[in-house]
């Protein structure tokens, strides 16, 4: 029992991390009926930027040593008095870390605005008012260019990151079992729950959330309602990298930066299309159910099995309620 | 208007060459295929043999994306397959003791069956889910078709990671063990199924594929079977792949589960794309840039480092920005690919000197 409620809860905090990806694939797909196969890629644009700016640069020659190491002499002096794996010791770890933390999170979430603009520009604004076939595609290519640019830039693999949070253990005990969860994690979660209810809010309450839900309906009627739809456009990918970029910085403080991040984006993908395309509550209880199934998956099977689960799932999903979830069914007219 | 190609007959219009640049691309590829084993060198062998597969296989996506016009980014798992079951059935018709000499005609149809069957399995989503739904559901299909391979408990079959060894093709006693040998019957193979997919588009089931693509719901109306035409299409073109797939296995000496991943179903939509969708020689044309563009990068950074690791490293990256600035720049520039730059020219050509373009 107590085993069973470790892995859920593992599995849960991965499911809340999904969730914040996948908002950015239904922000853009909202605005823009774009589905965004490359959102892996931009993700894993954003924990190699936040490698970058809280690795990279904090570790060259030419940066302030506070930056690498933030060190002054009351913490020092804290530091020698703790015994080891204290939880304040974590906290005072995380403290010296805390400057080149926030340069990595500031840094990769403006590098990947940068991006992500970018790819708007260039990419989809040409294409505005022809078909999404097109579009899609393009982020389909958009997979292959974005993988090869990283590979010319970033040359590491498997490197580790500095966790955005005091990675304090905390032990409970359930059921006589103990159960082990890790401040960081916890903190994810928050970080994620926080951005994913916020950006709803956004879209539900602000002047601009009405302006993407009236795209969504139809963009010639909110052209000429007075909204800038090619603005929408970029807000969206705009919103969505940078959700991808601290997305991107979690996940690499969990497994380290890899190629193998932007192959996570397709089973986020799978996750959106079970939840329905356009509903952020049906993105959300998919977000949730894989990451619990996942981690089911990795208990009785092992690991491996945990890979494939998201795509049996869409499978399943979309053979019976072709929509996902809780999607809107598409009217189609002749 | 097109000009200067008057037809006086319904039979010569009904003809599969059905004029004067086709016959000739056609026979001098034809007659460019059968001399060159006797004077390319190895290396040319070896390129033309991978276009060769790359064409066959691409010839079946075209059918399921570019003529029936369903969206599926899954058929690097059909190659897969029709890799895997070559080396497993050789081992099956070893164990009955069946000589080798025929072990290709039964290797050979009986893969192109299992992967019919799993083309239809995977095709069956089609039924419900359209567009998008259906590109991530046979997305998921090539990953769990991977994944199936690569399992522990599978590998006594599979090999898992490590793959496969697998056999030469003895066709009735000749043994096609040089690359040359093997050139010849991927071009045989390869005109044969360029050929029978170009005829598929003059009968019945060809138009219900091209009326599904135009709209699935009109077509339905006017008495095409969505269910019967759908599967079929995917069936049809899931066995291109699985043939494209036992030459790959006979071709090479080993195949891994790496070979067949993400990014060769990738390459197969670039290489339609780029070379245009729906129309017979967009795969030729696609094929050839898909295939020389690492040859050509290869030689350009030859030249630039002359050996050098570290340059050296960067082609694999190059290599892929530029698949994928190739699919972009396609879909910006010109979405019909480059047959639709070769009909502007020959069109030109024949206008010529009278008006252009």
């Amino acid at each position: 029992m107590g085993e069973f409620i470790q892995f859920t809860l593992n599995g849960l905090m991965s499911g809340a991390i999904y969730a914040l990806i996948a908002v950015g694939i239904v922000s853009v797909f909202k605005a823009t009926k774009v589905v965004n196969f490359a959102h892996g890629y931009i993700i894993m644009f954003g924990a190699y930027f936040y490698f970058t700016f809280s690795v990279i640069v904090p570790g060259a020659a030419w940066a302030p040593d506070w930056l690498q190491s933030w060190e002054p002499a009351w913490m020092v002096a804290m530091k020698a008095d703790l015994p080891m794996f204290s939880p304040m010791g974590a906290v005072l770890d995380w403290l010296s870390n805390l400057p080149r933390i926030i340069l990595g999170l500031a840094g990769a979430v403006i590098c990947n605005a940068l991006l992500g603009l970018l790819i708007e520009r260039t990419l989809m604004r040409p294409l505005i008012g022809q078909s999404t076939f097109a579009m899609i595609m393009i982020t389909v290519g958009l997979i292959s260019v974005l993988s090869g640019t990283k590979g010319l830039i970033w040359t590491a693999d498997a490197e580790f990151v500095p966790h955005i949070a005091p990675n304090t253990p905390i032990r409970l005990n359930l059921f006589d079992t103990p159960i082990f969860l890790f401040g960081a994690d916890l903190v994810n979660v928050a970080v994620a729950l926080l951005l994913f209810g916020a950006i709803v809010a956004m879209v539900r309450y602000t002047k601009s959330g009405v302006a993407i839900r009236a795209t969504a309906e139809d963009q010639s009627t909110a052209y000429s309602m007075g909204i800038s739809v090619p603005r929408v456009f970029s807000r969206a990918w705009v919103l969505a990298a940078t959700t991808g970029a601290i997305a991107g910085a979690i996940l690499a403080t969990r497994n380290g930066v890899s190629p193998s991040l932007g192959l996570f984006g397709f089973s986020v993908l799978a996750i959106v299309l079970m939840g329905g395309l356009d509903s952020y509550v049906g993105v959300f209880i998919a977000a949730l159910t894989v990451g619990f199934l996942e981690a089911m998956a990795q208990w009785q099977f092992g690991g491996e099995f945990a890979e494939v689960v998201p795509y049996i799932a869409v499978l399943v999903v979309i053979l019976i309620r072709p929509h996902g979830l809780f999607g809107q069914k598409e009217v189609e007219r002749i | 208007m097109i000009t200067g190609d008057l037809k006086a007959t319904y039979a010569a219009d009904e003809r599969v060459l059905n004029n004067g640049y086709k016959q000739a691309f056609v026979l001098a590829m034809a007659a460019l295929c059968a001399l060159m084993p006797f004077i390319a060198n190895d290396y040319i062998i070896l390129v033309a043999s991978q276009m060769g597969i790359m064409l066959i296989a691409v010839v079946g996506v075209n059918v399921v994306i570019g003529y029936t016009g369903l969206l599926s980014l899954g058929h690097a798992a059909f190659m897969a397959i029709g890799a895997y079951s070559v080396p497993i059935l050789h081992r099956l018709m070893d164990n009955i003791g069946l000589p080798d000499g025929i072990m290709p005609f039964i290797a050979i149809p009986g893969a192109i069956a299992i992967s019919a069957i799993v083309g239809i399995i995977v095709g069956l989503p089609s039924l419900r889910v359209k567009g998008l739904y259906l590109a991530v559901a046979t997305l998921s299909a090539n990953f769990i078709i991977i994944f199936l391979i690569e399992l522990e408990a599978l590998a006594p079959w599979t090999g898992g990671l490590v793959g496969l060894n697998t056999p030469d093709p003895n066709i009735l006693g000749w043994v096609f063990d040089t690359q040359r040998e093997m050139f010849a019957l991927i071009a045989a193979l390869a005109f044969v199924t360029i050929l029978a997919i170009q005829n598929l588009f003059r009968t019945r089931v060809g138009r219900a594929f091209i009326a599904i693509r135009e709209r699935d719901y009109s077509a339905e109306i006017l008495g095409i079977s969505l269910f019967r035409y759908k599967l079929m299409s995917f069936a049809i073109s899931a066995a291109c792949c699985r043939l494209a797939g036992a030459l790959f296995a006979y071709f090479y000496a080993r195949i891994l589960p790496e070979q067949f991943e993400l990014a060769l179903s990738l390459q197969l939509v670039a290489a339609l794309i780029v070379g245009g969708m729906g129309r017979t020689m967009g795969p030729v044309f696609g094929v050839m840039i898909i295939v020389m563009v690492p040859e050509v990068l290869k030689f350009t950074f030859g030249m630039v480092a002359g050996g050098a690791a570290e340059v050296a490293q960067l082609r694999a990256p190059v290599q892929e920005i530029v698949f994928g600035l190739l699919i972009i720049f396609f879909l910006m520039f010109e979405p019909l690919g480059i047959n639709q730059l070769v009909d502007r020219g020959i069109r030109a050509l024949n206008r010529w000197p009278f008006a252009r373009g």
